[in-house]
């Protein structure tokens, strides 16, 4: 590992490496040492073209570019001379000559990178009297992405995105010199499953996303860490909260998930949230068969009349338990104890199936299928076949994807069923059938854990209260375990603990409790592996 | 129109000789001995060592030593190693390649044997500028003419050595006459620079061990085997030996090309062999080496021409393109049609080249319409030096320079213009 010295300070950076990377890799970059940058990404190849990076060092006449410098063992870096930041301030004042400089009516200010940079190195006042570049405005390059010609700074982030990670590549820069644009081809859209994380990786406001433009300033926007729950990659977000409302998602950086990016399915997952389609109250079925809105307390009772009744006249072999893998962990882990509490052996998660892609995509179609397995929710086969051939009276259903047809198809088979207690976040045909409805929280509301197709368990933290009423699944079963009488439920249920409890209880999930695993995440303990 | 050489000259000794751009008028004269002789008796290093004493350096422009430059080819790599001949002559003011291809194509075509041999390399590429047709055509029949005699192809000269040259023509842009921005173009992508590391020598052509050359350069590289080092060092200066090609334009009796060796003094290119400016009128400006070096005022012709003692006066020899101006040329509209043609050729990568190129020139049109304030020059001198040496390549440097050596040495024009809101020189040529 070669020693560099950045501005008097030595540290240890990973050998083949150009500065900006080697830094990157250790963490420093930006946090800790200033080298701004535009071009360079840390998962895109090396452009070398905005030339904002240009750092002395020793040996060399002129200033490198620390993008494309490789490290070497001794190398004396200074990012701070006046030789340095006059660079700085030249490359500034030469982007701003053809910049619109519409700062107040574009929707990146606030989180522009050309804001920040001006501010921070470059000149006070710009000299240019000359007429900015005419270019075109608001123009759809697809589906998702609407872009300002004039505000581009041809860092040419966007382009190297289409080429190297869809593999789509299809923006490029045509002309040259100052009349240099990005377009697409003629006749070929910006239209792929990753396109929106151009706007997020542009610095300035030339690519928005058509979901979020104009929606809020970005400052009014709490950053909460979280994850994506499209598929089972688990992709590390941040949701943009404001008004207790999500109002994006964008990739947050998780080099062993899904580096910096996120697909178009998933970054709009976000709008189920708050959907008008949520699940608001409890709701109970009468005599006459009509659904009827109640509390929780009454729901609950309801539905531990209906359970006990059928305990006592069949026993617990007459009930099924379809969990959900949407559901987090802890609430999981409750729902199992639930079971064994009143030793159903029926149960399965039902895990929808999609195509998967080579570059994030899962075929796993929720969050947490593999923390449903780990728990003991496996394949729903033989829940569903005791289900329609009529050996179930009962199931406590999490979700409404077991009515898929991979699984149980028409929900009318659901309708041969005594009881059906739903614990659901939104509305599905499930509720046609379903006696005792409790409307349950989604993973932006909740505290806990989620465990991706690689076994990563990764923590999500609430980011929005709950729309109207709802709880976690895993606090409405083990109130429903406390009406049911069933040892170790006392109603009172409360995320931390029970994610500690499964963390010390389950030995797959030793050292991934809620509060344990960390910004990234932590992979689950494999068989044999030592705590 | 060609011009009859100058007594000192080898390259175009004969090519008021029709017959010599043809395989056998070339072979009468003694052509083809010297890539026999590399090939037969000399080892790669000796040929690399005997250019490398000889002093030859690179005549594209940078001045580069020749030699040094082939000897960072690898040795010992499983990869093919390729040249390039960089015949993609752009530089306003130069036209030596064009009469190089048009009358000397068995003599680049032999120096480029003899460089393969040197540099193991079994194909190079010939990158004609696209605008260069009758050369590309000139020298597409003497490759044909070479592979019929064997002396391209899979056994040079019977010797069991492979080589193969292909033309390729460009499409017109100054940029790709740039090292890597031609071997972007010459791999089908966009005419842009690279960044290097890695430079041509370990990723070039089609991303194998490449050295770059120009026609000129190949051109010298026969009569250096044929003749000796001692013989190149005794035309020219000690650190600049050999003759180049100087082409004379502008506001001469005599335009035209000249070989001469380096180091004559710009005042005899000027006044004697280009004849001086038409009578009843004086110099005022020369610039000694194609469009993007500074240019020299009237009193500094003294200077000889060799990059040592042109470096003294802030300026470079570039590719010779000597272009002369009288005076009533307006040097503010020179640096008009100076900065025009860089803003337009850059290739717009780098941030200084793409807005500072395009910021000169509106700068300098404003003030040659009359709209200029003192405080534009000083933002011209400030924003070309911050053009200057940040950038993936020389081009900025090369769009900076002119107008830096025209407000060192023309000041007075520019504020002028400034101080009478109009351009004064009335009899100067139009935009």
């Amino acid at each position: 590992m070669p020693r560099i010295t950045v501005d008097g300070n030595v540290y240890e950076v990973p050998e083949g490496r150009t500065i900006l990377q080697a830094l990157d890799d250790v963490g420093l970059l930006m946090n800790g040492v200033t080298i701004p940058h535009y071009c360079w990404h840390p998962k895109l190849s090396i452009d070398g073209s905005c030339r904002l990076c240009q750092v002395e060092v020793e040996g060399a006449p002129k200033l490198q570019i620390a993008c494309n410098t490789p490290v070497e063992e001794g190398m004396a870096i200074r990012t701070d001379t006046e030789r340095v930041r006059s660079a700085r301030e030249g490359v500034m004042e030469l982007l701003l000559v053809n910049h619109p400089l519409d700062c107040p009516i574009c929707d990146q200010a606030g989180e522009c990178k050309l804001q920040d940079y001006a501010y921070e190195f470059g000149a006070l006042q710009s000299r240019s009297r000359e007429p900015r570049r005419a270019l075109k405005k608001n123009v759809d390059l697809g589906p998702t992405i609407v872009f300002d010609q004039e505000r581009c700074i041809l860092c040419r982030r966007c382009v190297r995105f289409c080429r190297e990670i869809p593999k789509t590549g299809e923006l490029a820069v045509v002309n040259r010199g100052d009349s240099s644009v990005i377009e697409t081809f003629p006749g070929i859209p910006l239209d792929n499953d990753y396109s929106m994380n151009v706007a997020d990786i542009c610095p300035v406001g030339a690519l928005t996303t058509r979901d979020f433009r104009f929606k809020i300033r970005v400052w009014f926007l709490d950053e909460v860490p979280g994850v994506c729950t499209g598929c089972s990659r688990g992709c590390n977000v941040h949701l943009g909260v404001a008004n207790n409302r999500v109002y994006r998602y964008v990739p947050r950086r998780n080099d062993e998930v899904n580096d910096t990016w996120m697909c178009d399915v998933g970054r709009l997952t976000y709008r189920a949230i708050g959907a008008a389609d949520r699940l608001r109250i409890p709701q109970v079925r009468n005599d006459r068969g009509v659904l009827e809105d109640v509390g929780y307390r009454e729901a609950i009772a309801a539905a531990a009349a209906r359970l006990s009744r059928l305990l006592e006249s069949k026993g617990p072999g007459a009930i099924a338990g379809i969990a959900s893998p949407h559901a987090m962990n802890e609430d999981l882990f409750t729902f199992r104890r639930f079971l064994d509490a009143l030793g159903v052996e029926a149960m399965g998660a039902a895990v929808l199936q999609g195509e998967a892609d080579a570059i994030l995509i899962t075929n796993e179609r929720a969050a947490n299928g593999a923390g449903a397995r780990a728990l003991g929710f496996g394949d729903p086969a033989q829940v569903v076949a005791r289900i329609r051939d009529g050996a179930a009276d009962a199931a406590v259903v999490f979700g409404h994807d077991v009515i898929h047809r991979e699984f149980l198809g028409d929900p009318a088979a659901l309708d041969r069923l005594d009881t059906i207690v739903l614990l659901d976040s939104h509305v599905s045909p499930v509720v046609r059938s379903a006696h005792v409805i409790l409307p349950t929280r989604v993973p932006a509301e909740k505290l806990g854990t989620l465990t991706n197709c690689d076994g990563r368990v990764q923590r999500v933290e609430p980011a929005v209260e709950p729309v109207w009423e709802a709880l976690a699944e895993g606090e409405v079963i083990s109130r429903l375990g406390a009406a049911l009488g069933l040892p170790g439920f006392d109603g009172d249920w409360d995320a931390r603990r029970v994610s500690a409890a499964m963390a010390s209880s389950v030995p797959a999930f030793a050292g991934c409790d809620v509060e344990s695993v960390g910004p990234s995440g932590r992979p689950l303990r494999r068989e044999g592996e030592p705590a | 129109m060609l011009t009859v050489p100058h007594v000192t000259s080898y390259l175009t000794e004969h090519f008021a000789d029709d017959d010599f751009g043809t395989l056998p008028g070339y072979e009468r004269r003694g052509g083809y001995a010297a890539a026999r002789k590399a090939l037969t008796e000399m080892s790669p290093a000796e040929v690399i060592a005997l250019v490398k004493d000889a002093g030859l350096q690179g005549r594209g422009g940078a001045g580069f030593s020749a030699g040094l430059k082939w000897s960072f080819m690898p040795a010992g790599t499983d990869k093919p190693k390729y040249l390039v001949c960089n015949a993609d002559e752009s530089e306003p003011g130069s036209f030596k390649d064009r009469i190089l291809l048009e009358r000397g194509g068995h003599q680049l075509l032999e120096g480029i044997l003899c460089a393969a041999h040197a540099t193991g390399a079994e194909k190079t590429f010939v990158y004609v500028r696209g605008e260069y047709a009758q050369p590309a055509r000139t020298l597409s029949r003497c490759i044909d003419e070479a592979y019929e005699k064997g002396y391209l192809g899979p056994d040079v000269m019977g010797t069991g050595f492979r080589h193969d040259v292909v033309l390729q023509r460009g499409a017109g842009a100054y940029i790709c006459g740039e090292e890597t921005g031609l071997l972007e173009s010459l791999g089908g992508g966009k005419g842009q620079p690279r960044k290097k590391p890695p430079f041509p020598a370990q990723y070039g052509a089609f991303g194998m061990p490449t050295t770059v050359n120009n026609v000129e350069t190949f051109s010298h590289v026969p009569h250096i085997v044929r003749n000796g080092a001692d013989w190149f060092r005794s035309f020219g200066t000690e650190k600049s030996p050999g003759t180049t090609l100087f082409g004379v334009s502008g506001h001469v009796v005599r335009p035209g090309l000249f070989e001469l060796p380096l180091g004559t003094p710009l005042a005899e290119i000027v006044l004697e062999h280009a004849g001086g400016v038409p009578s009843g009128r004086s110099i005022k400006g020369v610039i000694p080496g194609g469009m993007s070096m500074p240019i020299l005022p009237a009193d500094q012709l003294d200077v000889p021409m060799a990059n040592e003692f042109l470096r003294e006066r802030k300026t470079m020899l570039g590719t010779g393109g000597v272009m002369v101006m009288d005076d009533r040329t307006c040097m503010v509209r020179v640096a008009c049609i100076v900065t025009w043609f860089f803003r337009d050729e850059s290739c717009g990568q780098c941030t200084q080249c793409r807005e500072g190129t395009g910021w000169l020139n509106k700068i300098v049109r404003r003030i040659e319409r009359g709209a200029g304030s003192s405080e534009d020059i000083d933002i011209l001198l400030d924003v070309a030096g911050k053009m200057e040496g940040q950038t993936i390549c020389a081009f900025a440097d090369a769009a900076a320079w002119p107008v830096q050596g025209l407000l060192r040495h023309f000041r007075d024009d520019f504020e002028r213009h400034v101080r009478e809101q109009k351009c004064p020189f009335t009899e100067s040529f139009e935009l």
